[in-house]
């Protein structure tokens, strides 16, 4: 895994642009826990007109490429398909405008949670429940292991719960 | 969600209450599953349980719960050194 990777850098750059998104797949399982490796970010952006403009600010930013090589034209780019994925100066960036399983932004909105990561940005990350929601939809083989992964980290949420709930009771 | 119904329409199909099933899908509350079984069959699906050996992963779950006491930042840097590797 030896592609440039800075998760920072392409966050600072959609939090500059004040862009609206819920970070979901493989560094969104990370910051629940999981403990995989993943060498992109994939985002689910608010579709409202004037944030895919911030979005495309960012992108210019970042200077996003479509894997023809070209610039992504959003509008265009996210009609075609139920992914956009991009190279970036910062690594590998996936938007997702609505996931498998879910209807999604103002679906995984409700039940997102703001992360503080450092440097002074808190992004939004799709809850465990949706992360399993997501995979188990996609229904891929390569994907049995982390979905796995995230149902026993939703029991040990549980059960640290149950845990936590019986010491307030003492 | 797979059989694209809305909580009024699995609400007409299924015959339970439309805020019961909002309750559900907020996770606020959880279904049995003989009601669980009923919604999937509203919605043209069954449930298939299956009894198979379960062993727990301690290795697996040590590691898990180690990551569940680090902080989102915390978890974030330890991949990226991880990547570094």
């Amino acid at each position: 895994m030896a592609e440039r990777f800075d998760p920072y850098a392409l966050l600072e750059a959609l939090e500059r642009q004040r862009v609206t998104y819920i970070i979901i797949g493989g560094l969104g399982r990370v910051l629940h826990g999981s403990d995989e490796l993943t060498d992109g970010l994939d985002i689910v952006p608010s579709t409202r007109e004037e944030n895919l403009r911030r979005l495309g600010l960012a992108l210019e930013e970042l200077n996003a490429r479509r894997p023809d090589g070209k610039a992504p034209q959003l509008d265009r780019d996210l009609a075609r398909g139920p992914l956009l994925e991009l190279a970036t100066d910062a690594g590998e960036l996936k938007i997702v405008p609505e996931p498998a399983g879910t209807r999604g932004y103002d679906d995984l909105r409700r039940r997102a949670r703001l992360e503080p990561l450092g440097r002074g940005l808190r992004p939004s990350v799709a809850s465990l429940d949706d992360h399993a929601r997501m995979l188990a939809a996609l229904g891929r083989e390569h994907d049995r292991e982390p979905l796995l992964t995230l149902q026993r980290l939703i029991e040990l949420e549980h059960e640290l719960g149950r845990g936590i709930s019986r010491e307030i009771e003492l | 969600m797979r059989a694209g119904l809305s909580q009024v329409e699995l609400s007409q199909r299924s015959g339970k209450d439309r805020a019961q099933i909002a309750r559900w899908e907020r996770d606020v509350v959880v279904p049995s599953l003989e009601t669980l079984r009923e919604l999937l069959r509203a919605c043209g699906y069954d449930l298939e349980l299956t009894l198979v050996p379960y062993e727990a992963d301690r290795k697996q779950d040590a590691r898990l719960q180690k990551a569940l006491q680090r902080t989102p930042q915390e978890r974030l840097q330890t991949m990226l050194r991880g990547r570094g590797r």
